[in-house]
């Protein structure tokens, strides 16, 4: 059971309906003119509906009730109810089948992985669930168990899982996942990327190399450094020595120390 | 005529090893903390729950903490810089063998056995040489490696959604192998430094270079007791602070905005404290307990904070309980392990810092679990922030009996022994002698 509601702006409700129902939609106009000058009708899309409703009026609001059953997917769609005075105002009914709920991202996979691509839908129960892939515009039903490839099964009855084993680079592409109701289907769109591991084996090796080389530079940079300081070191040893020596024989004249003490010695 | 050793440079290359260490707790620490985001893309794959998956983080942290003895024994009795390099080549094998995982076990046993291990292997001793090429300046050095943590997580985490996106787990897990390999380079860079005070040769058993021994000075027992304490409150907030801030009412970005006051806050507070420490106004063992408390109250705080009204409401008190506690646990951090050198002599700071890491893990394999089990049992996180708040303030109080007078650091304070330059002439020729024997010399008073 459905009613309308009254603006002065353009009114619309969406209804989302599973199974066949009995349905009784209704319309509220208030006008401060004559209701009697006020046209009434109810369509179907463009399309108008001759009978199965009733108008009344109180006071000065005007009501009008369309009572209908759907049965099937061709009774699904957008009711709407006319009045027309000066201008017209109209107030519609949407009636979908429960949408499944939007996945954005795509799945990354691996050739040879195995894949589970899962489509839920929340608070209804559709009859039966299909799967199909499409390259481009052909869509092929998938599922069918070849060479143990695919295995399709749900845990509970408002939720499908598609498994795909042993992917190659030839399943890439659109996964659709479909919930058949008796009054139409929704679907839901997944895509699946199936990579190759050359492609971050790739990253990974240059990335590695990088590595060694840093390490290789850090440890050469270092016995660099450290054959530097021995040489410096030995030198100054020697100037120590000599300094020693030096102070030693101060109390004895000799300029020989002094002049040795300024030498260089290499290595 | 070797000189004899020089004491902690206090600068030069300390500062590369302080960037090396940097790099190694953001690549350690920091990339667990990040490894979260992949969790539900493996819980999707392998078809298990979010707990079950879960165990491939907490699994990896049991063991890096727990094996860090290992890590600083390796490292007395072969240098910290093969250990480190052999420990990134480790983790990376993990992370490459767990990239190709086809149950989730291969997950636990790669990223849980084999990377943990590897970032055992690799945090002790980094942060043990840094403490070593320091003194007058060693909290701010610590310190400024304690904030890889936090520099990781703002780089990291959208590098790995990234990687996700584009590669999916097993592309990001291999990728995410060739950046922990970096840990070999920073490993490279921890040059061994020889300083007064260090054993005189290797250790004579593996036990010895565990370094249990160390465990038998009273100073380090007391801090081991306050530690492990400690570290059964420590990790709560990690886990359970988005979810009390979520539970309290704030709305998503409201909890985005409680965990990021605490991170900014405690990143900021380990350079600040690390810089005010080492001024030497208050003495190290203090300022432990004076942070370790702040920080219990800060987490009682938290757990007290009441509920909040509406979604939008941007949850002042809880936001103001959280900055303090950030404020507080960066404090404490750079403290832990720049105190040890006072405690324990120069010479045993590795093997120290591995056991304060075991210390902390027997509380982190506690709290959480027992944080949660509080709060599936009474509803809320209150009684569990009020758990961990009190196991921290437990831990500081221990920490009261901490000797306030740790040797000094200064090194110029004795006439006639100044740190000989390179080059120079030597100082008189009065050879200091290290008195012989054991694993642990009792040239404490070099720090």
């Amino acid at each position: 059971m459905v009613t309308g509601e009254h603006s002065n702006m353009p009114v619309e409700k969406n209804i989302t309906l599973e199974r066949p129902s009995n349905i009784e939609l209704t319309c509220q106009f208030t006008t401060s003119g004559d209701l009697n000058s006020v046209n009434v009708t109810w369509r179907k899309g463009d399309e108008l509906l001759e009978n199965n409703y009733l108008i009344n009026a109180t006071g000065s609001i005007l009501y009008t009730q369309y009572m209908f059953t759907i049965v099937n997917s061709e009774q699904m769609g957008s009711y709407s109810c006319f009045f027309e005075e000066k201008k017209e105002q109209r107030g519609t009914f949407n009636f979908k089948v429960p949408e499944l709920h939007e996945k954005k991202k795509p799945l990354i996979t691996y050739v040879g992985d195995s894949v589970v691509l899962m489509c839920k839908c929340q608070g209804c129960f559709p009859l039966n669930w299909t799967w199909y892939s499409s390259n481009g515009s052909v869509q092929v039903p998938v599922g069918v168990p070849i060479n143990n490839k695919y295995v399709i099964n749900g845990k509970t009855a408002n939720e499908t899982r598609l498994k795909i084993m042993q992917l190659s680079e030839e399943d890439q592409g659109s996964y659709w996942c479909q919930a058949i109701f008796q009054l139409g289907e929704s679907e839901e769109h997944i895509e699946i990327v199936v990579l190759s591991y050359w492609v971050p084996l790739k990253a990974f090796l240059g990335i590695a190399a990088e590595v060694v080389l840093l390490v290789a530079i850090i440890l050469l940079c270092e016995m660099y450094t450290q054959k530097k300081k021995k040489h410096s070191d030995d030198g100054k040893e020697f100037e120590q020595i000599e300094q020693l020596k030096s102070d030693d024989s101060n109390g004895i004249e000799n300029n020989a120390p002094r002049h040795r003490k300024n030498e260089s010695v290499g290595q | 005529m070797t000189p004899k050793p020089a004491g902690p440079p206090d600068g030069g290359w300390g500062w590369v090893v302080a960037a090396a260490a940097f790099a190694v707790n953001g690549l350690s620490c920091g990339l667990l903390r990040s490894l979260g985001l992949a969790l539900p893309d493996l819980a999707e794959h392998f078809d298990r729950s979010a707990q079950d998956t879960a165990w491939v983080s907490a699994l990896a942290l049991a063991v890096q903490q727990a094996a860090s003895p290992v890590g600083s024994a390796l490292s007395t009795r072969w240098g910290a810089r093969p250990v480190v390099m052999v420990g990134g080549v480790l983790t990376s094998l993990g992370f490459v063998f767990s990239a190709f995982a086809r149950s989730l076990l291969h997950l636990y046993l790669g990223l849980g056995v084999l990377a943990g291990s590897g970032w055992a292997l690799v945090f002790a001793p980094a942060l043990g040489t840094l403490s070593r090429y320091f003194s007058r300046r060693r909290v701010l050095a610590v310190g400024l490696a304690l904030t890889g943590n936090g520099a990781s997580s703002l780089l990291l985490a959208p590098a790995l959604q990234l990687l996700l996106d584009n590669f999916g787990w097993r592309g990001a897990l291999l990728l995410l192998g060739a950046i922990t390999l970096h840990l070999t380079p920073c490993g490279a860079l921890l040059r061994p430094l020889a300083l007064p005070g260090d054993p005189l040769g290797p250790p004579r058993s593996p036990l010895a270079a565990l370094g249990l021994g160390l465990f038998t000075r009273r100073a380090f027992l007391v801090f081991a007791l306050g530690t492990a304490l400690v570290g059964g409150g420590y990790f709560v907030p990690y886990v359970h602070l988005a979810p009390h801030a979520l539970d309290r009412g704030l709305g998503g970005y409201g909890a985005v905005l409680v965990v990021a006051v605490a991170a900014v806050g405690d990143a900021g507070a380990r350079l600040l404290c690390g810089w005010l420490a080492d001024q030497g106004w208050v003495p190290l063992p203090r300022l432990l307990a004076m942070f370790g408390a702040l920080t219990g109250l800060g987490l009682l705080a938290v757990g007290l904070v009441p509920v909040v009204g509406n979604e939008e409401s941007w949850g002042g008190p809880l936001l103001a309980a959280a900055g303090a506690y950030g404020l507080s646990a960066g404090s404490y951090a750079p403290l832990v392990f720049g105190v040890l050198p006072g405690l324990v002599g120069i010479g045993g700071v590795v093997q120290a810092t591995g056991l304060v890491m075991m210390l902390m893990s027997l509380g982190g394999l506690l709290g959480p679990p027992l944080s949660g089990f509080l709060r599936d049992e009474t509803g809320d996180f209150t009684a569990s922030f009020l758990v961990c708040g009190s196991f921290i303030l437990s831990g500081s109080f221990i920490y009261v009996g901490l000797p306030s007078a740790l040797p000094s650091c200064r090194p110029a304070s004795h006439p006639g022994t100044a740190p000989p330059e390179r080059g120079e002439l030597l100082p008189d020729p009065q050879v200091a002698l290290l008195p012989p024997g054991g694993p642990h010399s009792t040239l404490d008073t070099t720090c």
